[in-house]
This record gives C-alpha cells, structure tokens and sequence, in this order.
C-alpha cells in the first residue's frame, strides 16, 4: 500500500495521464518542439543544480563514482548483448544496437526518481549525477564494438560474393566512419549540456547561482511533470508496436532493469558507500535505458538493426517499468542493504 | 510562353541522422544547392512523429543537371547499401533560369 502511495507524485501522474491520453486515442497533442525544448532546460538545471552539490563535494568519492560509472557503462551493454544472443532469436545487429541503449541511462529516469526520493523526503548525494554524465558515452563506444564485431562475424560466415563486396566496401570507409562515431559519443549534446552546466554551477559564485535558484529549483518539478506528461504520450504510442517486437524482446525489456538494477545498487553500496537515496540513484542509472543520446547515435552507425526494436523497448517498456515498478523496488532493496 | 529548361529534381527521405552525409555529399558533387524539409511518416522502421530528435525525418529536395546526378545517385546507393533506410526518387522539372543550377556551391 505505502508502495503504491509512493507513486501518487504529480510527475508519475502525468506519465499516467499522458499515456491514458494516448491510450484512448484523445486528441491530446503537444507542440512540435515541446518535448525537446524541456529536456533542455532539465539537463541544464539538473546540471547546474548537480554541479553546485559537487563543488562542495569531495574529489575521492567524485572520481571513484566516475570510474563505476565507466565500468557500468562497459558491462552492461556486454551482459544484455550476451543474453540476446543466447536466446538465439534475434539477429545480432539488433543485439548490439539494443545492449548499447541499456548501458546508456535515461534522464526521464533518473529525474522521475529524484521526485521519487524528495517526495519521501529521503536525502541523496550529488555522485550520482556525474555517473549521469559519464554514462552516456561508453556504452554507444561499446555498442560500436560490438556492432563491428557481429558485423565481421558476418563477413566470415556469408561465402555470397556480394555480400562480401558490400562489407568490403563498409571496412574501406570504417575507420573514419569509427572515428567520427567516436567524436559524436564524446560531443553528444546532452552530454556537453550536462557537463557544462556542471562545470558552470561548480565555479560560479555562491551567491551568482542563488539567483539561478527559482530557475533551477522552484520550477524545476513543474517541467518535470511537463516532460513526463509528453514521454507518457511518446511511450504509449511506442507501446503499441508490441506485437512486432515480439516475447523475447519484451521479456529482454522487463529483465534487463532487473539486472542493472542490482548491479547498480552493488556499485552504491559496496564501491561507493553511498546512502540509501544514493544507492537508489545509482541502481536507476543501471536500470534504465536510454532514448536521447544513444537512439541517433545507433541509427547513424548501425544501420542494419531495426531502429522500431530498440526504440519500443527503452522507451515503450523499461522506461515505464522503471517509473512505475522498477524506481520503488530499487528504493526497497537499497533500503534493505543500507540497513 | 516562358523559357523552361530540364533538370533533375533528386528527392531524398530519410532520418535526419543522415543530413550531414547528404549534404557533403551533394557539395563534392556539384549540385548548386539543396533544401532539406522536416519531415514525419511511417514506413520500414516504424513511425517517425518528428516529436522527439530520434524520430525526426528529413525531405531533401536537390535540383540539378541531368550530367551531374550520378554522382550523387552513386553516394545514396553506397548509403542504403549499408543499411540506411532510405526513399529516393528522381524527377523531371522543368526550372526557369537554368544558369543557377549550374554552378556548384562554394
């Protein structure tokens, strides 16, 4: 019952209410660009917010949680690849463009927990925001890995001699092609958002950022709950494509938060020795799958997977799993293992 | 009666992940300009609402002289031979004032 009274915050509401909207083919619609232009502004005030946090924050624990945040951003993706391989239904482009979505992290998520916490009135620290940042990255790197890896595999089991000059023809152009994709994991814009608006909370003066404050804060679940409302809509349409993704993949989209999650809550606990709001973080960052930096990043650079696959599942399943399961279960084991 | 002279009018659909290669690719080969359109639809890899920036498609329209398409057609088939999904047609137009379709942009 409490557990169900946890999720009675206005920003999970209008998730609700945004997919009930779509759900019931309402003639609901946002502004083109909405959804865009919040996301946006959360990153910077997140950022900005973060960033402030950090700057009286201590540098071991700061570098320590960017460190997990890297290892995590590696693991993942190999753990999810290796179980869609397993299952032997799904091609392996598919699996690399996917694995590489749920080592990445979802800012809906992550924001959609902090409203989570602060509605319980639960402090957290300010590590898990830079993991936020950093977690962006290795995972498209990882994804790029093992997007060329499969696609080698492929060039040595296929004999047919076309086939053979199509991918000849790719590896021509794959090391600029590598490299671009790189630069783009590294300048991504919600990553330099993210860190920038860090890097300008962290140095700005004290009394500089307090007049940001009803900008970064007052508003701040106002617009969350603006965002949330348009993802619930975007979700519910994404939803719909159930039946074209198939059981093992929506099985994959509920068991892989799953996973992350522990592994999360592992690194919050046993590397970081964070709190129990912390460790809830961090297990929401492991959990969750991105739709903001990695989705172009895999259509650019994976273009044989199927971009439908991997759009429904972090935005259409894990992400609303995550909202509505997978954020209290977190908070529930956390509080368990800081006891 | 006005002076119509023919061109080519290469259309492109396709993600807008894609824009940066189009266009250097329609400037190394001599088309005069270009004019990219947002664009939303549903077709092979599902619905693209142009709601969020990883569903965003883009209508390239590129006018030029029949002795210059292939070229451009050749970088297109290279792209959607990789796997880009990709719709591209070709058409004929008639332009009034030829002269700016023939010389390449700077």
């Amino acid at each position: 019952m409490s557990a169900l009274s946890n999720l009675l915050i206005p920003a999970v509401l209008f998730f609700a209410l945004g997919f009930l909207a779509r759900a019931i083919k309402s003639d609901l619609r946002v502004p083109q660009d909405l959804a865009k232009v919040l996301s946006i502004y959360l990153l910077m005030a997140i950022g900005l917010h973060g960033g402030y946090e950090l700057g009286k924050a201590e540098l071991g624990t700061a570098v320590n949680s960017v460190l997990w945040a890297i290892i995590l951003g590696f693991v993942l993706p190999l753990i999810g690849y290796a179980l869609l391989c397993l299952t032997k239904r799904v091609k392996t482009m598919d699996a690399a463009a996917i694995a590489a979505h749920y080592g990445s992290v979802s800012a809906g998520t992550f924001l959609t927990a902090i409203a989570f916490l602060d509605n319980l009135g639960i402090s957290y620290e300010s590590y898990p925001l830079i993991m936020l940042a950093v977690m962006e990255s290795p995972a498209i790197i990882i994804g790029l890995l093992l997007a060329s890896w499969s696609r080698q595999r492929m060039v040595a089991t296929t004999t047919v001699s076309g086939g053979a000059a199509v991918m000849g023809n790719d590896n021509g152009t794959g090391n600029g092609h590598m490299s671009g994709i790189l630069r783009e994991a590294f300048t991504n814009g919600s990553v330099i958002l993210l860190i920038g608006s860090m890097v300008i909370g962290a140095i700005s003066s004290s009394s500089s950022m307090s007049k940001l404050f009803p900008f970064i804060n007052e508003i701040f679940m106002g617009v969350l709950c603006l965002f949330l409302f348009e993802m619930g809509m975007e979700a519910a349409r994404r939803i719909k494509e159930f039946r074209k993704v198939g059981g093992v993949l929506i099985a994959f989209g509920l068991i892989m938060p799953l996973i992350g999650g522990l592994l999360g809550i592992a690194v919050g606990h046993f590397a970081l020795g964070l709190s129990e709001g912390g460790i809830t973080l961090v297990a929401v960052l492991g959990a969750s799958a991105s739709y903001i930096a990695v989705p172009p990043a895999m259509r650019l650079a994976v273009p044989e997977a199927n971009p439908s696959f991997y759009l429904t599942l972090s935005l259409g399943i894990t992400f609303p799993f995550n909202v509505v399961v997978g954020i209290p279960l977190y908070h529930y084991l956390a509080t368990l293992i800081a006891a | 009666m006005h002076r119509l002279f023919p061109e080519k009018l290469v259309t492109v659909i396709t993600s807008d992940v894609l824009e940066d290669k189009l266009v250097a690719s329609v400037r190394t080969r001599g088309a005069s300009g270009y004019t990219i359109l947002r664009a939303r639809g549903a077709g092979s890899s599902g619905e693209q609402t142009a709601m969020l920036d990883i569903d965003t498609n883009i209508k390239m329209h590129v006018v030029l002289p029949p002795e210059r398409m292939s070229g451009l057609l050749d970088d297109i088939e290279r792209l959607m031979n990789k796997g880009y999904h990709m719709t591209v047609y070709v058409s004929d137009v008639s332009v009034l004032g030829p002269e700016k379709f023939e010389t390449a942009m700077s």
